[in-house]
């Protein structure tokens, strides 16, 4: 403890050195925080905790082909599968283009079902249920999107149809929680309003969310429905829940390899410039050193010591860069999340914090090292002679 | 923008009176080159960190431009596109053949020897393998040969067109590579048969290169549409649309909306957008660290050198020469980090890469072009890094005062 008076005073001698890389430190890690975190966001979409014993079936030509509804009759004749649920994504919007959040035509009857987790269950009663399945023209939002638009249960909200040729007017019968803010920002409504609004629809379905009763039960299911629909007039695809939500995230491309490429740039740029300030403020103390020496200091405690200073240096940067990457995440929840709803879920989670902090503190390490142990090296007598 | 502007006016000011003081003034410019070369360690590596933002800069706004390049030079002045109304995007529309019929004849469309100039088409969206081994939408394009003649962007580079009935596709040059399927000579599966790959063609940097083509009926018959998707027209006179739209706006039996051509590739470029402000936001924020760093390197240059400063006041330079001598310095070591990283940015050229566009829910494959033009941004943004964070310290060695430069510090 003693020894930090000492390498606070050594980072203070020169504050406007200091506090310029320290500057420079805490944006260089807070883009390195944003953009990582917004990997690990991704990640996370495909990892859902909730998703482990859901299934996804749906043409094999694409998301934008229909199976006939029909198929719901096989898939829930099948033991493994506890429900089934028809999904149809309507892509429509509230007042305006840009307002963007997910809203599905979905099966009202099976919905809450098959989707427990996201709809947290527990908080909502059997009547509000009873209540959405009764009206028609009824449909359930999530909290999040209804604090955002002000509305209340009773409210109508007229959508307007991108994909799909009708403007449904819904009423709000629910509004429901949910542990994840992208959960939150979705909109439910009865198949129904779709397949009677829109001719071409009757009898057909984008997707069947399959909830299974055992996980272990998957793989065996997956083979057997797509062995069952093989070379039919509409072949399925079968798959995961995350498996279906990664095929959405991989449609980003190499956009993840250009953000590793930034990344690497970014630390590359850090290491450089940490070692270069290093350098010179340890070049300046070059007779300070020879003095400690000659006070008796072995050189390895010299050499800990400035190691000690390049670390707590880095680690202020690296602290203030991800507090502020933490500042700013709501920022970027709300500006991403409305393009593409996974980011909703954006956030800064300890273990980048913590992968940033450890990468910064090796940086720290590395940069220092190499001035430090240059200058512990050189003769004492050299040292000292340059002592004015 | 007129914010940027004003923020930009006084560095430019500055920066013209650097230019003017370079003439005017004796600037021991010789010197503050051998100085930045006697501390070589300590130039390079700052040089570094420049050129490295740099380089993120160039490759970003390539990316940036890439993305948009990959819409734009996409349609003329006298076409225009019908859609259903709020479809958005020529995926979500459709068009019944009775209206398309209607279309057809409207007296505002223009007529060759051959027919009217309309092409009725359908886009659908299928999942294609990508050469990493995963799947992504690719729009697949079926229209009418007046539709091919419509468009005097694409050209055919290698075999022949599709014939109608024969199930035969055309593939861009451009995914050739990305997508280890679409080979000319190969075949792809659609709707349950197999379509031969009969020719690849050049879509002069527009859309068209990520989308697959065929003829309108097979397309049709395969994935089961009942319906056209869109018309695609030619006008007599390109000062007609706005009569031609309003027409189709008029017409009760169709329920349709009529859209420059130009204008629906507008709506599409927003693709690029949030990659585009994300760049810029990573580009702006790496800027700061980076000045901070050329700062950090200019003041301990100038702390070292008091002495010097001192010998060249007494000398007889006057403070606004030290201040242009040491801001000289500065630039030119952001100018070398500068030209360094645009040439470190020259390695992302020719990379090819895909995303999503969420707009047309389908791949747009798009090839970083760092050209001309990006690298001389990327060298002008270091200048503004070397005005920016060479001030501060130049100021100072300006202002040092004599008696105690004289004495060395």
């Amino acid at each position: 403890m003693r020894w930090l008076a000492l390498i606070w005073k050594s980072l203070l001698r020169s504050r406007r050195r200091t506090l310029l890389i320290v500057g420079s430190l805490v944006l260089s890690v807070f883009t390195v925080a944003v953009l990582q975190s917004l990997l690990t966001t991704l990640d996370s979409v495909t990892n859902n905790p909730n998703s482990g014993n859901r299934l996804a079936v749906r043409h094999k030509s694409g998301i934008t082909q229909m199976l006939p509804r029909s198929y719901e009759t096989y898939l829930r004749q099948q033991p493994e599968v506890e429900t089934v649920c028809a999904l149809q994504w309507f892509g429509g919007y509230y007042q305006d283009p840009r307002n963007f959040f997910a809203n599905f035509a979905s099966d009202e009857t099976t919905i809450f079902q098959t989707f427990r987790e996201e709809f947290g269950l527990s908080s909502i009663t059997e009547a509000q249920v009873k209540e959405y399945l009764r009206d028609g023209a009824g449909c359930i939002v999530g909290e999040t999107l209804a604090l955002k638009n002000g509305w209340k249960v009773g409210d109508v909200v007229p959508l307007t149809g991108t994909i799909f040729p009708i403007n449904p007017r819904l009423t709000i019968r629910l509004i429901f929680k949910s542990s994840r803010p992208s959960d939150e920002n979705v909109m439910h409504f009865h198949y129904k309003v779709l397949e009677e609004g829109v001719p071409r629809m009757k009898g057909l379905t984008g997707a069947f969310w399959v909830r299974v009763h055992r996980p272990e039960d998957i793989p065996r299911l997956i083979d057997r429905v797509d062995r069952h629909y093989a070379n039919s007039a509409y072949e399925t695809l079968t798959e995961t829940e995350s498996a279906f939500n990664l095929a959405f995230v991989k449609m980003l491309g190499n956009i993840s390899a250009i953000i590793q490429g930034i990344t690497i740039a970014v630390v590359l740029a850090i290491l450089i410039v940490t070692a270069n300030t290093m350098g010179t403020a340890i070049r300046e103390r070059g007779p300070e050193i020879a003095v400690f020496r000659a006070m008796g200091f072995s050189a390895s405690r010299v050499l800990s010591l400035l190691l000690a200073e390049g670390v707590l240096l880095v680690a202020l940067g690296a602290a203030l860069g991800i507090l502020l990457a933490q500042a700013a995440a709501g920022g970027v929840r709300g500006a991403l999340g409305a393009v593409m709803p996974f980011f909703a879920d954006f956030e800064i989670t300890s273990a980048t914090a913590l992968l940033c902090l450890v990468g910064a503190l090796a940086v720290g390490l590395l940069s220092t090292f190499i001035p430090a142990y240059a200058a512990t090296r050189r003769p004492i007598t050299e040292g000292l002679r340059s002592v004015g | 923008m007129i914010l940027a502007g004003l923020l930009a006016l006084p560095l430019v000011a500055y920066l013209l009176w650097l230019v003017w003081a370079l003439v005017a003034y004796p600037i021991p410019l010789a010197y503050n080159l051998r100085s930045l070369w006697q501390r070589k360690v300590s130039t390079l590596s700052t040089a570094a960190a420049i050129a490295l933002v740099v380089g993120i800069f160039v490759v970003v706004l390539s990316l940036a431009q890439g993305l948009s390049l990959a819409f734009v030079s996409s349609g003329r002045e006298d076409q225009a596109l019908v859609m259903r109304p709020n479809a958005r995007s020529e995926l979500n529309s459709t068009i019944e053949r009775d209206k398309m019929r209607i279309l057809k004849v409207h007296p505002l469309v223009l007529r060759d020897e051959v027919g009217p100039l309309a092409s009725a088409e359908v886009v659908v969206v299928k999942l294609f393998p990508v050469a990493d081994g995963t799947d992504t939408n690719v729009t697949v394009r079926g229209l009418e040969a007046t539709g091919r003649r419509m468009r005097p962007q694409v050209q055919l580079v290698e075999g022949r067109w599709f014939r109608p009935g024969l199930s035969e596709v055309v593939v861009p040059r451009k995914m050739r590579g990305r997508f280890p399927g679409l080979e000319l000579g190969g075949s792809v599966r659609m709707g349950g048969r197999d379509w031969a790959i009969v020719g690849t063609f050049d879509g002069g940097n527009s859309s068209y290169e990520s989308e697959v083509w065929s003829d309108v009926s097979d397309v049709m018959q395969a994935f089961r549409r009942e319906a056209y998707s869109t018309l695609l027209v030619r006008l007599q006179d390109a000062s007609r649309m706005d009569t031609f739209i309003q027409a189709v706006d008029d017409d009760k039996r169709l329920k349709l909306e009529a859209l420059p051509e130009k204008a629906y590739f507008k709506t599409l470029t927003k693709a690029g957008e949030p990659v585009k402000v994300l760049g810029n936001l990573i580009t702006l924020i790496l800027t700061g660290a980076a000045i901070f760093a050329a700062m950090n390197t200019m003041y301990a240059a100038v702390a070292g050198r008091t002495r010097e400063i001192g010998t060249l006041r007494a000398l007889g330079f006057r403070q606004r020469e030290i201040l242009a001598s040491f801001q000289w310095e500065a630039v030119l070591l952001c100018l070398v980090g500068g030209l360094l990283g645009s040439g470190l940015a020259l390695f992302a050229n020719g990379i090819r890469a895909g995303t999503t566009s969420f707009q047309t829910f389908s791949d747009v494959s798009f090839a970083f072009t760092i050209t001309p033009g990006l690298m001389a941004q990327g060298v002008a943004f270091s200048l503004v890094m070397g005005l920016v964070g060479g001030f501060l310290p130049a100021w100072r060695a300006s202002r040092l005062p004599l008696t105690e430069a004289m004495k060395g510090g």
